[in-house]
């Protein structure tokens, strides 16, 4: 056929479909791989050399957690441990966590997992938002350690009558239900105090995971993207 | 038009995903750029044949 066009031609199409399917399966191979390295969690011996994971170990627990505007990125970091000249973590300033800055990597990993184990067995997601997996019935959790109303000033821990932001989380979680929070109020799920405790290391450890800006927004910051 | 890498650990993918324009031009170069050479090729083997 003389006058035949590419574009009816099916080996034209063949061709095209295969390179498009082959490359793209090689992209996304090379991406997963990609990604577990970037979320692979770091190590304890990382936090003390100063180096910066997206996930930090568990003894991130240890240091001092700050949520601050990273100017050249345009939105919040965590900044483990204070900052250092370049607005970044420093590794350096301790928080004690529950009355102790020593927790061991096998301590905090144990503390997480109980955490992170309470955290599926009372269905939190069935509420709350964590890493952006979940509901938005109850607030994000992703950076509640982050919220200023845990802390020393917050209108949270005032409310629970304790000390540190720690006990007045682990003392909310344990009896939600005599705390008025929020419009919804949170059902007591029977949460016992060492579960409470695994929880709150739990999403102090969240906190301090850079989910670039995740959740965009998170205003009750003093100087955060859009803070009041 | 392109905007600074900002990403934590820069990857390729990062890069990719820095603005709109960065993904523009390399999904035209791996499938608009392919799609024309296999054109001329297939173009000129139908001339054969015919």
């Amino acid at each position: 056929m003389a006058n035949k066009s590419v574009w009816s031609d099916n080996r034209f199409w063949q061709r095209t479909a295969t390179w498009v399917t082959g490359f793209a399966a090689v992209l996304l191979i090379w991406l997963t791989f990609d990604t577990s390295a970037q979320i692979s969690m770091g190590t304890d011996e990382d936090l003390k050399q100063g180096v910066t994971k997206r996930v930090p170990g568990p003894t991130v627990i240890n240091y001092k957690i700050e949520y601050l505007m990273d100017a050249k990125r345009g939105h919040e970091i965590p900044v483990i441990g204070g900052k250092n000249a370049e607005g970044r973590s420093a590794f350096q300033e301790k928080e004690k966590f529950f009355g102790r800055d020593d927790w061991t990597e096998e301590e905090a990993g144990a503390l997480l997992h109980l955490g992170k184990l309470g955290s599926q067995a009372k269905n939190c997601m069935n509420c709350h938002t964590l890493l952006g997996n979940g509901a938005y019935y109850a607030p994000d959790l992703t950076k509640a350690w982050l919220d200023p109303a845990w802390g020393p000033e917050g209108s949270l821990q005032a409310m629970t009558g304790k000390n540190t932001k720690e006990e007045a989380m682990a003392e909310f979680l344990q009896h939600p239900s005599q705390y008025p929070t929020h419009e919804r109020m949170m059902p007591d799920l029977g949460i016992t105090a060492d579960e409470a405790k695994g929880l709150v290391a739990f999403l102090k450890h969240m906190s301090s995971i850079d989910t670039n800006g995740f959740p965009r927004n998170f205003g009750k910051i003093q100087g955060a993207v859009h803070g009041k | 038009m392109f905007e600074p890498f900002t990403d934590v650990i820069p990857s390729f993918f990062g890069w990719l995903n820095q603005g709109p324009l960065t993904l523009t031009i390399f999904l035209h170069t791996v499938i608009i750029l392919p799609m024309i050479w296999i054109y001329y090729q297939e173009k000129k083997r139908l001339e054969n044949e015919g």
